[in-house]
């Protein structure tokens, strides 16, 4: 009985000690309202007239040459660099913009697409997707890190499976890092291709959201046949690495869990544990067993999948 | 001493070069969109070509150290290919407003055909109502006359001198230039054309005002460390450093800064060179080990 509760409490510390976005629901409510509110309160005067009077345009005659140029010139009407308040919008959407570092510009852009897209989704969809495949690098880092916020966000996945090929670190780093569009809408494949390469980039793990939700055998299987080519060039692996494979342990990582317990790495140790720990089968519970320093420091919260890393 | 190259095309350029350069000194370059040799038959193909010089170039060159810029522009040569010419324009709009776009070009003259003229001039126009910098191809073949009708053209249209920047100049060309107050870009051509013995003699001539130095390196046989090395056999024949500095590097900053996206804090203040946020698996690095280092760069 001690036991059950014990690891349901442990489980909802481990739920807690996530980073608060992991918590973050999937989709943002009222998108446009809470983005014209930004607008509303950080925007000079005359460019605010102007973009509601180019929006309006563009939605009455459904003019595409308007919105490629509004488009265009709100660079030239915002500066990147200018401060802006966001404490009028709901707390979830100004964290989220505030870890991805999001800009004024950015978010005028964001707006005017959403704002477009209300209005006659039909017509705007494909002239937003040619917006977007003309976009430059960092135009592209933009949409990457908010078309969650765009009404039926999926039709744009193929430009998130696009940043999933690339090899400009900038774009693959805004689909992968704090953004809840690959664990919403990515099928096992594209996730799993998503974690092997930010592993393979030597990115931060850490910064995928949604890791356990999205765990899956393919993976399991993957990062264990990675984890034996690494070991076999005598290279290191990173122990976030490991965290997909929790429910998922079988015979094969059983003897990967065992070589982590015994690893000289103290940071192996610690992967392994956690993967024992929070995993249901028996063998990885009696493995971890024989070691109940690292239970101890588990349950003391000595370390966890957040401090996993530390010295 | 620091060096801006602002015509060269780095797409048909190796990663050895961009070493070489950024080793030589360029902290900045700007790459034309040019003809790639193998003319283009598909409106796709110029599309995914302009992309590459907003997105994948800039970051290629940036993990050599070097900051990127181009210009955008439907160029002479492929102007004569009239249907497509028309979807190239078209085009246009959507990326002269790109980050890192400093001016429309390369355009102008090959054969002085009546298409190239109708395309030149619809060029000039996007420039005039987009406020740009324009960057001046002219002509190999029939070149003075070539030059002149360029320029005229530009004046027809309204263009103020000092935003045209009239590139390949040559010892016949360059006095009808300044004269007619547009910036005088030359070509520092290995054997052929101007070569920087030449170009010494120009600047001694004609000083450093309103004069440009690039290399125009492509996929032909061409030098993309002519800008250092022309200026160091500047020093060495005695010319002044401000001159040097002038040809090689400020008279571009200031032709092509006119927008805004191309500032000295782009190189004085960038973050280094940080070869780690490549994809190892398939990048510009093949099993090296990444480069790390911070920038320290003294004008």
């Amino acid at each position: 009985m001690e036991n059950t509760w014990r690891k349901e409490f442990l489980s909802y510390l481990h739920w807690m000690h996530l980073p608060n976005l992991t918590r973050i629901l999937m989709h943002f409510k009222d998108t446009e309202l809470q983005l014209s509110k930004i607008i509303e309160g950080n925007i000079n005067s005359n460019t605010k007239e102007w973009l509601a009077d180019k929006i309006t345009t563009i939605t009455n005659v459904k003019s595409t040459k308007d919105l490629y140029l509004t488009y265009s010139l709100l660079a030239s009407k915002i500066d990147v660099n200018d401060a802006f308040d966001t404490s009028m919008i709901t707390a979830e959407l100004k964290k989220y913009i505030q870890i991805q570092n999001g800009n004024l510009l950015q978010i005028a852009r964001m707006y005017l697409l959403i704002k477009v897209l209300e209005a006659d989704e039909e017509f705007f969809s494909e002239k937003v997707a040619n917006i977007i495949e003309v976009a430059d690098t960092s135009e592209l880092v933009t949409f990457l890190k908010f078309l969650i916020l765009l009404p039926n966000a999926e039709k744009y996945k193929m430009v998130a499976v696009d940043a999933l090929r690339t090899n400009i670190s900038p774009v693959f780093n805004a689909l992968a890092y704090n953004n809840p569009y690959p664990s919403s809408y990515f099928d096992d494949r594209q996730w799993n291709q998503m974690f092997l390469k930010t592993a393979f980039m030597q990115g931060n793990l850490s910064a995928i959201l949604n890791i356990d939700k999205r765990a899956n055998k393919d993976l399991a299987r993957i990062i264990s046949d990675y984890a034996h080519e690494r070991w076999a060039a005598g290279r290191d692996i990173d122990p976030d690495f490991w965290r997909p494979v929790i429910q998922f342990i079988g015979p094969e990582l059983i003897e990967d869990m065992k070589r982590l317990l015994n690893s000289k790495s103290k940071f192996e140790n610690r992967a392994g544990a956690l993967c024992c720990y929070f995993s249901n089968n028996p063998d990885a519970k009696k493995i971890l067993n024989g070691h109940q320093n690292l239970i101890q420091q588990i349950e003391n919260a000595a370390f966890s999948w957040e401090t996993i890393k530390e010295e | 001493m620091m060096f801006i190259d602002p015509h060269v095309h780095m797409t048909s350029r190796t990663t050895d070069d961009y070493e070489a350069m950024a080793k030589a000194g360029i902290v900045a370059l700007i790459e034309p969109s040019f003809w790639l040799g193998q003319p283009r038959t598909k409106v796709g193909s110029f599309q995914d070509y302009y992309s590459s010089l907003v997105g994948w170039e800039p970051f290629r060159a940036s993990q050599f150290g070097i900051q990127h810029y181009c210009t955008i522009g439907l160029n002479s040569k492929e102007a004569n290919n009239e249907a497509l010419a028309e979807q190239v324009i078209e085009l246009l709009p959507l990326y002269v407003h790109k980050e890192n776009v400093v001016a429309i070009g390369e355009i102008g003259y090959d054969d002085q055909t009546a298409a190239e003229d109708k395309y030149f001039r619809i060029q000039l126009e996007l420039a005039k109502e987009l406020d740009m910098v324009v960057q001046v191809h002219t002509p190999h073949r029939d070149k003075k006359a070539g030059t002149i009708r360029s320029m005229e053209v530009c004046l027809e249209h309204g263009l103020d001198p000092k935003r045209v920047i009239i590139d390949h100049n040559n010892e016949e060309t360059v006095e009808e230039v300044l004269n007619r107050g547009f910036i005088a870009a030359f070509t520092i051509y290995p054997n052929t054309k101007m070569g920087n013995e030449r170009m010494v003699e120009v600047v001694k001539k004609y000083g450093s005002t309103d004069i440009i130095v690039d290399s125009s390196a492509d996929w032909g046989v061409s030098d993309p460390l002519a800008v250092p090395k022309t200026a160091s056999l500047m020093l060495k024949n005695g010319i002044s450093r401000e001159h040097v500095i002038k040809t090689c590097y400020q008279n571009a900053l200031d032709a092509f800064g006119k927008n805004g996206k191309m500032k000295e804090s782009d190189w004085m203040n960038a973050k280094g060179i940080n070869q780690t946020e490549l994809y190892n698996n398939n990048s510009v690095l093949r099993g090296q080990d990444p480069k790390i280092e911070k920038t320290d760069k003294i004008h």
